[in-house]
């Protein structure tokens, strides 16, 4: 529990109704999409940057832990408070504040929600490329600070690609503004792109300037059903060493298939053991092309059937079905562990075959789908968290599954971040170095590690 | 099946089923839908928040209590939350088995207990005297013939009370009686008869007084001897539909074809009894609640409206199953009308970014919510409901 005084000093800066302590609350703001929980001992809602400076301040005076939050749609654990404190939730800060069009820029504040800023500059004629799956329940903050990607990725790059300048709140209470709109700048570090996926560890980020590019012309999507899982994997690189030039490649393995099917009744074939998923766009003539030669490649890696969708309407049918298979998991077991393992192109194959052995080891069913034309592929490992036995399993084979990533040149994390859940792993994937280096940005920036502690190391 | 009955100091929460919270992984699709929490951005409000206030009581981690109660009342239960589900949380049963552990706990919110009296003793939601009832017709340039109905007569017409006695929505059963009149239709009106459908008491929580409604108004409709009985409140509809029989069992409605205004409008569509004016307009359908995502009534209003010549019917952003409500449900107007009122607007700008000069709706709540908000916030969109559409562009019946 916080000291009543400095509650009442919370609700003097952000007004009595939004410094949040009801059990109820506490409850409410201790989890994310993971599942891990941990109660705050409060949480706050400022309204806009200043409330978060003077908010950070008590909180650096006090040496009280901030953990920022946006929609808790992570899957890292990283908005979790597990050592209290206040937790920091940027939600009513949601105010799109300019869209561009002469520098082809948008600004919002960071809790805007990530599709509402999509869908603005959409209706300007534009594209804003970051498309995380969640990206209707996630915040432009989380985006960011989690470096989210998505399906489009593939070919247009993650979210800190398009993140031109930010303000953000220092530990400290201090406001400061990095990058800019200048396309080109070089003056200095970084800064931009250090905050962008920093999980809340080094500052608050409390408004954005992205940038946004002319929306292609038109798309196309295919969906290829494959007997085989192994083939499906080939069939990615194939497509990817063509010249289809696909705007995204999504996997989804017999189970994800399964699990979506029961929630959708789409009528996918419940016999195989893979559906791949890919979209080309540009113009007609480009987006036609490319999903042919696409196709073409699928049905001589060992697909049995490759439909292509012929209106707007199937494409998105056909994405509806990706985009549950996530959350639809729960049908199986009561929890899941997502990872987001991402391996060089090259390695796909292998990848897939080393998770399904990893799964027959440990025997746990591991789920695979995601953007596996990034070599991003998202093995979610399916347990009871009631059945300690199981618990033990599920860590042996994320070990697993971790040491096999970064043996074949691969990364921990593609998108989710590190949080708590991948902190055991940082040294293997990084080094002993690297991570003394981080830890020295961590105590530059949060002197007294009030920021999301605990978070990507201790 | 398993589930733990929880002991919290002196108030026994029946029921917290682990199967309907474990699935909940928490991804927050839902946040993505719900009204409440696109308003209020406040995770505890959230439905996600509320599957996990659920799932403490279950673990024991909490006991129920008035803010427990505030985070469930604070709700319109219009399940666009369980439509998006991807894992199948059935939180239309969380929702309102939360609302009937707090009413039996005694729990339920002072202005709910309120309306539940005047439901009660008067009948109707709005405390008149029931036979006020009628003051729909009062202004017509002829009596209803339904009110003095004899012989063998083909349908009931269960006029609901927002229809019934709220002026603004007056204009509903004035175009559904005139339609009736005019396709020839030998119908019924209950009058005083007719009682609240119970709708109101069952989110409450209160399933013991919605069940008394539910045998009167049986009773009442039966005594018309028609076989067919018509709304044009979806709620009604709804509770008629799926309550009724839940509670009274299947027998109790045997021989009683139960029918929604819009079913009915686009019945006699087809057969040819209705006959349309052209309407050059650009109009959109707003999807309620329970007549579209909880009773599956989709098509047959739109069917109307493409009857209609010159009319171009576009889509908003949210429609058919994933329909926004309008702010009107699950009495969060009476709970909280300030936050009830902030919510229609997001609907209203959805329809003009659709294009669309008109909304038309085929609920009386909807449409007093949205006409409400037009006005409140001047936005130029006219709101009107099926019903009244019909009756302005029927042709005259050939001689
Ligand atoms: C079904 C599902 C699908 C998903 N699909 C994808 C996907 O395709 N691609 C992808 O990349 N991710 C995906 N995610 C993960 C998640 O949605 C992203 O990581 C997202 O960016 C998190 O945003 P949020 O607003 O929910 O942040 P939270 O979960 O609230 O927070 C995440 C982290 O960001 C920090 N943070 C949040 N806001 C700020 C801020 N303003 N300033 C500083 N730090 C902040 C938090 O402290 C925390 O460390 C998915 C999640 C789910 C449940």
């Amino acid at each position: 529990m916080l000291d009543p005084k400095i509650v009442a000093e919370l609700e003097s800066v952000v007004g009595e109704q939004f410094v949040l302590t009801t059990p109820e609350d506490l409850i409410a703001y201790s989890y994310d999409a993971t599942f891990t929980s941990a109660k705050p001992d409060l949480i706050v809602l400022p309204a806009n940057t200043q409330q978060v400076s003077e908010v950070l301040k008590v909180a650096n005076r006090e040496i009280i832990p901030v953990v920022t939050r946006g929609m808790g749609s992570g899957l890292a654990a990283g908005s979790i408070p597990f050592g209290g404190g206040i937790v920091l939730a940027l939600t009513r800060m949601d105010r799109l504040l300019e869209i561009d069009r002469d520098n082809m820029m948008a600004t919002a504040e960071a809790g805007i929600i990530a599709s509402e800023l999509a869908d603005a500059v959409a209706r300007e004629g534009y594209l804003y490329p970051p498309d995380p799956t969640s990206d209707s329940y996630s915040t432009l903050g989380g985006n960011i600070a989690c470096n989210a990607g998505g399906a489009r990725c593939l070919k247009y790059g993650i979210t800190g690609h398009y993140v031109m300048a930010l303000e953000v709140v220092l530990a400290d209470g201090r406001i400061m503004r990095l990058g800019g709109k200048a396309t080109k700048n070089v003056t200095g570090y970084d800064l931009v792109h250090l905050i962008v996926g920093s999980e809340g560890t080094l500052a608050v980020v409390t408004e954005a300037t992205v940038r946004f590019i002319a929306a292609p012309e038109t798309e196309r999507m295919a969906q290829a059903f494959f007997p085989k899982l192994v083939d499906a994997g080939r069939a990615i690189n194939a497509v990817l060493a063509s010249g289809a030039n696909p705007s995204m490649i999504e996997i989804m393995d017999e189970t994800a298939i399964r699990s979506v099917e029961e929630f959708l009744h789409m009528g996918l074939p419940l016999d195989i053991e893979a559906i791949l998923l890919i979209q080309t766009d540009g113009d007609e003539a480009d987006a036609t092309r490319g999903i042919e030669i696409a196709a073409e490649i699928c049905r001589q890696n060992g697909a049995t059937e490759v439909q292509v969708a012929a209106t707007p309407q199937e494409r998105k049918d056909m994405w509806l079905a990706r985009g549950s298979i996530s959350g639809s998991l729960g049908r199986i077991r009561p929890n899941k562990l997502g990872e987001d393992v991402t391996v060089p192109h090259s390695a796909i194959p292998e990848m897939i075959a080393r998770i399904k052995d990893i799964s027959a080891k440990h025997d746990l069913p591991i789920v695979i789908f995601g953007h596996a034309g990034d070599g991003n592929l998202h093995p979610n490992i399916l347990f009871d968290k009631r059945d300690p036995e199981e618990s033990h399993r599920v860590e042996a084979a994320v070990g697993d599954l971790f040491r096999a990533s970064v043996e074949m040149g691969g990364s921990l994390s593609g998108e989710h971040g590190v949080g708590v859940l991948k902190k055991p792993y940082l040294e293997l994937a990084l080094g002993p170095i690297a991570v003394e280096m981080q830890k020295r940005i961590k105590q530059a920036w949060d002197p007294n590690n009030i920021l999301n502690p605990g978070k990507i190391f201790d | 099946m398993s589930s733990n009955s929880v002991k919290t100091s002196d108030r026994t929460v029946s029921q917290v089923a682990e199967e309907l919270y474990l699935k909940c992984i928490r991804c927050g699709k839902c946040l993505s839908v719900c009204p409440v929490y696109r308003e209020t951005r406040i995770e505890t409000m959230s439905p996600r928040g509320k599957v996990a206030l659920y799932r403490a009581i279950g673990e024991a981690d909490l006991e129920i209590s008035e803010i427990y109660a505030n985070k469930f009342y604070t709700c319109l239960m219009c399940e666009a939350c369980r439509e998006v589900c991807p894992s199948g949380v059935e939180l239309d049963v969380i929702l309102s088995r939360s609302r009937a552990d707090l009413a039996h706990s005694g729990l339920l919110p002072l202005l709910l207990q309120q309306l539940s009296t005047v439901i009660v003793n008067a009948g109707n939601i709005s405390d008149e005297d029931n036979v006020q009832r009628l003051g729909w017709t009062e202004n017509m340039a002829s009596r209803p013939v339904g009110l003095d109905y004899s012989g063998q007569v083909e349908m009931t017409y269960f006029v609901g009370c927002v229809s019934s006695l709220f002026p603004a929505s007056y204009r509903i059963p004035q175009s559904l009686v005139g339609i009736l009149e005019k396709a020839g239709v030998n119908y019924a009106l209950l009058g005083g008869e007719e009682r609240c459908c119970g709708y109101p008491l069952l989110l409450n929580g209160e399933s013991e007084r919605a069940l008394e409604m539910a045998r009167h108004n049986v009773e009442a409709v039966r005594a018309t001897g028609a076989p067919q009985v018509v709304m044009s409140c979806p709620s009604c509809y709804h509770m008629w539909t799926h309550t009724y029989p839940e509670m009274l069992g299947d027998d109790a409605l045997a021989g009683i074809d139960i029918l929604h205004e819009t079913e009915m409008l686009a019945e006699l569509a087809r057969a040819g009894r209705l006959r349309f004016k052209p309407w050059p307009a650009t109009v959109t359908y707003h999807d309620s609640c329970d007549l579209g995502r909880k009773s599956g009534i989709f098509e047959a209003p739109r069917e109307v409206l493409r009857a209609i010549p010159e009319l171009e019917l576009v889509e908003m952003a949210d429609h058919h199953g994933h329909s926004l409500c309008c702010g009107g449900g699950g009495n969060l107007e009476t709970y909280n009308r300030e936050l009830a009122q902030a919510l229609p607007a997001r609907r209203l700008r959805q329809a003009q970014d659709a294009g669309a000069s008109t909304i038309v709706v085929s609920c009386q709540q909807c449409k007093r919510t949205l006409a409400g908000a037009a006005r409140r916030e001047k936005m130029r969109i006219r709101v009107t409901d099926l019903a009244e559409v019909v009756a302005e562009q029927l042709e005259e019946p050939h001689a």
